[in-house]
């Protein structure tokens, strides 16, 4: 027997899921340990073995891939606890990293202050060399600055320097040089290139991806070193790979190089997860989302794949490398209700976290939060919160939403917490119309995969809002990152400027570039033990009408890009245009042009297979634990209504709602006009009745049908 | 009869209405980005897209630059008055002229009235600066101008669509006046714009019936009062007084006109009173009753609670006199481009009159724009282009109680909505050649709270026969400090030719033949400050000295600062 294991580190719980080569599944969540995230991760593995029955080395010596997804970098950024980081930049444009070109957020709010730069103005350090628009050198690499600035760095005792020069897409000598330069007399220093990060225009963008992989490198450098210190201890043999933010895994000697790439190593995993799941149940296209204990992530999945983009930040810092598109809003368990001076009621941002987290926690929260409306509503079970390891306090939901919300709106508590419920609804659907029609695309052809917690309480309202008539609640949703990891294919990112009109392409340099791109990616899929029949090529083109800003990225067609197919790549860049801005120019035959080129390479990895539980599948009568008063938002009002037990075997199963039903890690809430049926695989299809009279079949016909 | 309609009123949903007509004209505008052409509207976002109800009441507003907050309503109720019950749906209507509410002559609006079961029942509407105009000079900065038809061509509301049809003959008639094609196809963007915002609103309209909407749009007007109200009871009632001084109408070099606030607070109203303002200029160095109202809305809503809706609720408690003839109203058929630039003279005369009433929520002086304009021709690419020099215009704001101000955020207009061109697109698109664009050392006006940093720019023109035009202020008066600050460095760009010549333009000029090999050199200064130097804590100081935006000698002769 062999294994894949799955390792997601997240804030609170480290959660791990190993499968077998015949599909048996193990799951495992142990606690994090922030101090040293290896620990956990090691633990975790330990704790799994006993599940497995199996002895700790026995274990690890049939695990052939660890894959893993990590929040140090995610973290180093959110706390602002990087590296001590340089920069040097061609003088003249010391401040463009600090002036992040002079956006104020909040225009109305003069208290709103400018993001404390990861390098303070006084490392910014100027060098003397200056290359032209056109790749030209106007002023040479002085060499004796860099001998200067080297020993003031050793001075300051940098521990991270970034390099980037204007134009150096245009030409990388200088900053390679300099790069070379500074690697040799600093060696205990991380030093990073923009070229060797985002080789491509827009110096605001490189300047600021640059900084940020050399702000967290050296953390995330040393955790992949004990952690492949660790795994060595116990003897393992086989391949780690890491979860990127694009999506993909990818060998720890890239995540060295680019630390960047791990910025949403954890997030990343759930849309991964969403594809493959909608893949797997004949969905091509689907809306996944996944609501935790602070924040409500959202992101799409479109013909099987993640929609990536490169208009990215975190915490105001912009990162321009291809990552997940996902929409992240403050709304989550923890999210606190309050009234604004206007008499309104407000949810979120602001959150209770875990600690002291809502009122009805009892760990010292008094603040009304929407975990205790959704216990005051009915949706949880005082007595089964987590399957009852947290036992929630229902008097003290009642005491902080009475006192801080219902007593000052003059309504009753129900009202109040329906109230609270309904807002933070409307709100995550803002964030599902953000990732979807302010995109260009039409939620209700979407499925709406949900994960997290608190997810599937919500679920119900959300895709009412929308209009989206059915969402899918997966059997592995508590773990659904950790599993996702392990289906993650290896994808290498890749980027060249090539800013030209059409009209003046060079045929060779254009494909020299492709070239160039493919070469580097395959010898990196080598290196990380992929065969060259699994390896493909999606090249995308950074195109727009001259004249226009904003460009379009559009995927073309791999075999028109090498046969230099210009007619083809204009015909689906018109009609890219026309689907993201509802016109295209196509008759009025203006000039097209190239920003860049970037080409992913993917190296196919052999999914594992999950095993399909056996057995006699309970019957809704068999699985009812019982009836208790839950709000029905269709009626605003409370009814007694069915509850039943989801970690029974229901494959097959039809739950008629209203109903709850309850699982050790989550509540899923089918309301009045909604039916549950329990698939194959466990997962629960929660539908609107009265658009689907034929049941499930009719649902997969609907969404298969693109 | 009241009691009732209070008890129907779904508190809840209030909230929601909110927060959906927030999500529509958000929408609106991020369509607007994404299809525009000219870069003063997907770069710049120099628009603003709204939603109103059938009375032309707001019901919200996405405004990307905040002197475009007041720039909608006040036309709307305009068009109602001019076209009364002669409405269908599918017209559309298009509007600039300055002299039935529009606010600049190159920001032109599209409104469309919308319809729920035959009824009108609100409007959707976009405005956005455009690319040209016509007028004398191409993109309507014309500093000889001294009445409005040599600046633009007037369009007061007139319908381009009538019922779903397009009137060929006016949309002709429109554009045989303006320059550039590409106006059309912004236009054309606008309406698409406006059709999402009427389809969403519809939506809105058939989910909740019209009573139900009507109802708690009331009732958010309602919570939106009270919380203006709110805010203005927490200003000591009384009258105040502020004044700030505009330099050089374009015509006569030495000029200058005051900008007076009166300022009355009682209870929990406001009003804004301009009347003591100097006299319309002869040149365009002229407002309009709207875009001194945006200024005065705009610089206001700095002083409150940024979280309180947009929409008429807010702008009840809100009193403007602004009377006909001043230099913030000028009279038919006065210039009036410059308008939207007179802003920083209504913030300074804002912040300075209510400073001793409420000194916790002024600010100190923000750098006034000074700005140029360059055209040519591209020697690589022998195409023209037209080129705003965002990078070079963007000063420091000033500082408040509490609060450094923001450093290279520009004019208060914008508010750090309009962002610099990147270096490296800049250098493509033109032919020029960036030296330097970093923060100056000095010009954050010193103070316990150091007013935001200004810029340096250098930049080398390439090409022959540049042509740059200048517009703005603040070369002149040093920007103030607010209770022992002090004011900032002044503005000012120089032409260093290649045979060592050199030019200083006027505030309002126009520069011909600009040779290649010219080094353009700008300085846009920073915000004043707030409080003593002498009381800033020390480890700022000594912060500020190492990242070399203090001087040793600024530090230790203004701040007392001992390394």
């Amino acid at each position: 027997m062999r294994y894949k294991v799955g390792i997601d580190i997240g804030g609170t719980f480290t959660d791990v899921i190993a499968i077998g080569d015949g599909g048996e599944t193990y799951v495992h969540k142990t606690l994090s340990t922030p101090e040293d995230p290896s620990i956990g991760f090691i633990n975790g593995l330990t704790e799994l073995a006993e599940k497995a029955g199996l002895s700790a080395r026995q274990f690890v010596e049939r695990i052939d891939t660890i894959v893993h997804g990590t929040t140090v970098a995610t973290n180093a950024l959110l706390t602002f606890r990087g590296a001590k980081t340089a920069l040097l930049t061609t003088r003249g444009f010391r401040d463009a990293l600090e002036m992040r070109r002079g956006i104020r957020e909040e225009q109305y709010n003069n208290r709103y202050e400018n993001v404390t730069p990861m390098v303070p103005r006084h490392l910014r350090l100027p060098v003397d060399e200056r290359v032209d628009a056109e790749g030209n050198v106007v002023r040479k690499l002085n060499r004796k600055d860099l001998e200067k600035l080297a020993v003031q760095l050793k001075a300051e005792k940098v521990e991270s320097v970034a390099v980037c020069f204007i134009n150096s897409y245009k030409n990388p000598a200088h900053e390679l040089q300099a790069a070379a330069f500074l690697r040799k007399k600093l060696k205990h220093c991380f030093v990073t290139a923009s070229c060797e990060v985002l080789p491509c225009i827009r110096f605001y963008e490189r300047v600021s991806t640059t900084v940020v992989s050399a702000f967290v490198g050296p953390i995330v450098a040393r955790y992949i070193d004990r952690l492949e210190k660790k795994l060595a201890e116990v003897a393992y043999r086989g391949t780690l790979l890491i979860m990127q933010s694009n999506g993909g895994v990818v060998a720890p000697e890239v995540v060295k190089r680019i630390p960047v790439v791990t910025v949403l190593s954890g997030p990343a995993a759930a849309p991964t997860a969403g594809a493959y799941y909608a893949t797997m149940l004949g969905y091509e296209n689907c809306i996944t989302v996944d609501m935790g204990g602070t924040s409500f992530d959202a992101a799409l999945v479109i013909g099987g794949e993640c929609v990536t983009s490169t208009e990215g930040s975190i915490n105001r810092y912009r990162i321009a490398l291809p990552s997940l598109d996902i929409v992240t809003i403050g709304a989550g368990g923890g999210s606190l209700g309050w009234i604004n001076n206007g008499g309104m009621l407000q949810m979120g941002p602001q959150s209770a976290g875990a600690l002291p987290g809502p009122a009805s926690y009892g760990r010292g929260g008094s603040l009304p939060a929407c975990t205790d409306a959704d216990l005051l509503l009915g949706y949880l079970d005082p007595g089964f919160f987590a399957g009852g390891r947290l036992k929630l306090d229902v008097s003290a939901a009642q005491t902080a939403i009475g006192e801080h919300l219902a007593k000052p709106l003059g309504l009753s508590l129900v009202e109040t917490a329906a109230g609270m419920y309904r807002i933070i609804n409307s709100n995550m659907a803002q964030g599902v119309r953000q990732i979807s029609v302010q995109r260009g695309y039409d939620p209700r052809e979407f499925l709406f995969i949900v994960a997290g917690g608190a997810g599937p309480v919500h679920a119900a309202e959300i895709c009412s809002e929308l209009e989206i008539p059915a969402f899918l609640v997966p059997s592995v949703s508590s773990i659904f990152c950790a599993a996702g990891m392990l289906l993650g294919d290896l994808k290498h990112d890749y980027i060249r400027s090539c800013y030209a009109s059409f009209r003046s392409l060079d045929r060779k340099h254009f494909l020299g570039l492709f070239a160039e791109m493919q070469k580097e990616g395959v010898a990196t899929l080598k290196k990380e033990g992929v065969a060259v029949s699994k390896i493909s090529f999606h090249p995308v083109l950074d195109m727009r009408y001259a004249g226009q800003y904003h460009e379009v990225q559009l995927a073309a067609d791999w075999r028109s890009v090498q046969s230099f197919a210009l007619t083809d790549i204009f015909e689906a860049f018109h009609a890219e245009h026309n689907r993201q801005f509802g016109y295209s120019l196509k008759d009025e035959g203006t000039e097209i042009e190239l920003i860049n080129v970037r080409l992913r390479v993917v190296g196919k990895n052999e999914k594992p297979q999950f095993a399909k539980p056996s057995g006699k599948p309970s019957s809704a009568a068999e699985a009812l634990k019982g009836h208790r008063e839950v709000y029905i938002p269709e009626l605003q009002a409370m009814r007694n209504i069915a509850v039943y037990d989801g970690d029974l075997y229901l494959s097959g199963t039809l739950l008629k709602g209203p109903c709850v039903i309850e699982r050790i890690t989550t509540s899923i809430f089918v309301s009045e006009r909604y039916d549950c049926l329990v698939d194959p695989a466990g997962s629960f299809l929660v539908y609107e009745r009265a658009r689907f009279p034929g049941g499930e079949s009719e649902i997969r016909k609907r969404y298969r049908q693109r | 009869m009241k009691m009732k309609t209070e008890q129907s009123v779904d508190k809840i949903l209030v909230s929601i209405l909110q927060r959906a007509f927030k999500a529509i004209t958000d929408e609106m505008s991020i369509s607007l980005t994404k299809t525009t052409r000219s870069p003063i509207l997907c770069e710049a976002k120099d628009f603003v897209t709204g939603l109103y109800d059938a009375e032309g009441q707001m019901l919200e507003q996405t405004e990307n630059l905040p002197i475009l907050s007041f720039s909608l309503g006040p036309v709307c109720k305009e068009i109602l008055r001019q076209y009364g019950s002669n409405l269908r749906e599918g017209d559309v209507i298009i509007h600039n002229d300055v002299f039935s509410m529009g606010n600049q002559n190159n920001d032109v609006a599209i409104f469309k009235p919308i319809f729920f079961d035959g009824e009108l029942v609100g409007w959707s509407a976009a405005k956005g600066h455009q690319a040209d105009i016509g007028g004398a000079v191409q993109g309507g900065y014309n500093p000889n101008a001294t009445e409005v038809w040599q600046e633009a061509l007037r369009i007061p509301a007139v319908k381009i669509y009538e019922a779903g049809h397009l009137r060929q003959d006016v949309w002709n008639l429109i554009f045989a006046n303006i320059r550039l094609q590409m106006v059309q196809e912004d236009i054309k963007a606008q309406m698409g714009a406006c059709t999402l915002g009427e389809r969403r609103l519809q939506a809105l309209y058939s989910k909740y019936g019209r009573a139900v909407v009507d109802l708690h749009k009331h009732a958010l007007f309602s919570a939106t009062e009270a919380m203006m109200r709110a805010e203005i009871e927490r200003f000591p009632p009384g009258e105040y007084k502020g004044s700030s001084w505009v330099y050089y109408d374009g015509k006569h070099p030495g000029s200058k006109f005051e900008v007076r606030a009166q300022i009355r607070v009682a209870g929990d109203e406001i009003w804004f009173d301009f009347s003591k303002s100097s006299q319309q200029t002869k040149g365009f160095v002229n407002g309009t009753y709207t875009s001194t109202c945006s200024a005065i809305t705009l610089t206001f809503l700095q002083m409150v609670n940024p979280a309180i809706p947009h929409n008429e609720g807010m702008l009840k408690p809100l009193h403007y006199i602004v009377p006909e003839g001043t230099i913030l109203n000028a009279s038919y058929p006065a210039a009036t481009t410059f308008g939207n630039h007179l802003c920083p003279q209504v913030a300074d005369s804002i912040f300075k009159a209510l400073g001793p009433a409420v000194p916790d929520r002024v600010t100190a002086g923000w750098n006034h724009l000074l700005c140029s304009l360059f055209t040519g021709t591209h020697p690589r690419t022998n195409r023209k282009y037209v080129d705003i020099c965002f990078l070079g215009m963007k000063g420091g704001s000033g500082a408040l109680k509490g609060c450094d101000g923001y450093d290279h955020i520009g004019m208060i207009d914008a508010s750090g909505g309009v962002l610099d061109q990147d270096y490296e697109m800049y250098e493509q698109q033109t032919p020029h050649m960036i030296i330097k664009h970093e923060y100056l050392c000095d010009s954050g006006g010193p103070g316990h709270w150091r007013g935001g940093l200004g810029t340096e720019t250098q930049i080398l023109l390439r090409g022959d026969e540049t042509t740059m035009v200048v517009f703005g202020d603040g070369d002149v008066e040093p920007n103030y400090g607010l209770f022992g600050g002090k004011g900032s460095v002044l503005n000012r760009i120089e032409l260093r030719y290649p045979n060592g010549k050199k030019k200083i333009p006027k505030s309002k000029d126009m520069v011909h033949g600009i040779p290649d090999g010219t080094v353009y050199h700008q300085i846009a200064g920073g915000g004043g400050g707030y409080g003593r130097p002498k009381k800033r804590p020390r480890e700022k100081i000594a912060q500020d000295v190492r990242n070399g935006v203090v001087s040793k000698r600024a530090a230790r002769e203004i701040y007392g600062f001992k390394s």
